[in-house]
């Protein structure tokens, strides 16, 4: 009897939080806030490559051969995922994607905040300056975004406006 | 199973029109860049490639040379306040970032019979061979780029102000 009050009482105060995160709309509003944001970044990558090669190699942690494919692949990576996070074109999956890229992003972060090597972040902008920003705020934004992921992620109820059924291969 | 399957769709879908559109676009970079500041200035090696690296001079005592020679009018193409900080000494300030606003001043000082060297901060910089590209464009035909610059110069203790 004891032991199954502890229960009920636990599930109790989980129950608010379960409602909110359970709910469908807020998964949906999850995956367009992090879809826009994945459109928002790949724009300015894609129309100048050019440029975003440059900040990669500020970055100065990958080989000279992949820095060109990076810059030409990443950003399409970024707009594709967030479309299909948009459309709920195999949102798990896409959510994965992204999750990956930010754990790439924090940790290409990290490791130039902590060796203190000044950079350029590319992360929108590539244009404007980044040396300014702390990069602390950079990893604590990229945390943000990658808690979003994870809820798309582990989110097992149905979600709200998918061409789930959409079907390619068997 | 089924997520590795969506996965793959997923990154082939991006990578087939990522590699698609850089083809097509005139924007479009080589799958390699140069990357190498050994090889001289940095740069993706996009399709309308502003490096040229025939008139690049990669060595800084043949630079302090061709300056003791006077023949050749040194112009720095980094930002006003930089060149304000300190440039090689005699240079000619021309911000690539206000060309189009200097040009006229400095077309009726250095006339493009004038053999000119540009240089900006260094070999991770492109600013000397865009100007380079600006002045060829204008007529001027003896144009050099000394890549190392001016971090390059105060290394070797060469005349600054």
């Amino acid at each position: 009897m004891v032991i199954r009050a502890g229960k009920r009482k636990g599930i109790q105060l989980n129950k608010p939080f379960r409602t909110f995160f359970g709910n469908h709309w807020i998964e949906l509003a999850a995956r367009w806030i992090l879809g826009v944001i994945f459109i928002y970044a790949s724009y300015n990558k894609i129309l100048s490559p050019a440029l975003f090669a440059k900040i990669i190699y500020g970055y100065n942690l990958f080989p000279d051969v992949f820095i060109n494919l990076i810059a030409i692949i990443v950003p399409f990576l970024e707009l594709f995922t967030g479309l299909a996070l948009i459309i709920g074109f195999y949102p798990r999956s896409a959510a994965l994607i992204v999750n990956c890229m930010l754990l790439t992003f924090i940790t290409a972060l990290s490791i130039n905040l902590i060796r203190g090597h000044e950079f350029n972040c590319g992360c929108f902008s590539i244009n404007s300056n980044g040396q300014g920003i702390f990069a602390g705020y950079l990893i604590f934004r990229d945390f943000v975004l990658l808690a979003l992921g994870l809820y798309i992620f582990f989110y097992r109820k149905t979600r709200k406006l998918c061409i789930l059924n959409f079907r390619l291969l068997q | 199973m089924e997520t590795i399957k969506e996965i793959s769709i997923l990154v082939s879908a991006a990578i087939i029109a990522a590699l698609a559109v850089n083809y097509f676009s005139p924007a479009g970079v080589a799958l390699v860049g140069q990357w190498d500041t050994s090889q001289g200035v940095i740069t993706a090696n996009e399709k309308n490639n502003i490096v040229l690296n025939d008139i690049e001079i990669g060595d800084v005592i043949l630079a302090k040379k061709l300056y003791d020679s006077q023949k050749f009018i040194f112009v720095d193409a980094r930002s006003r306040d930089d060149y304000d900080e300190a440039h090689i000494k005699g240079a000619v300030s021309l911000p690539v970032g206000q060309f189009d606003e200097k040009i006229e001043a400095f077309l009726e000082q250095y006339p493009p019979e004038k053999a000119i060297i540009t240089y900006c901060s260094g070999r991770t910089c492109e600013d000397s061979h865009r100007l380079a590209q600006l002045l060829l464009a204008l007529g001027y035909t003896e144009i050099n780029v000394f890549i190392d610059g001016y971090p390059g110069w105060k290394a070797e203790g060469y005349p600054i102000e």
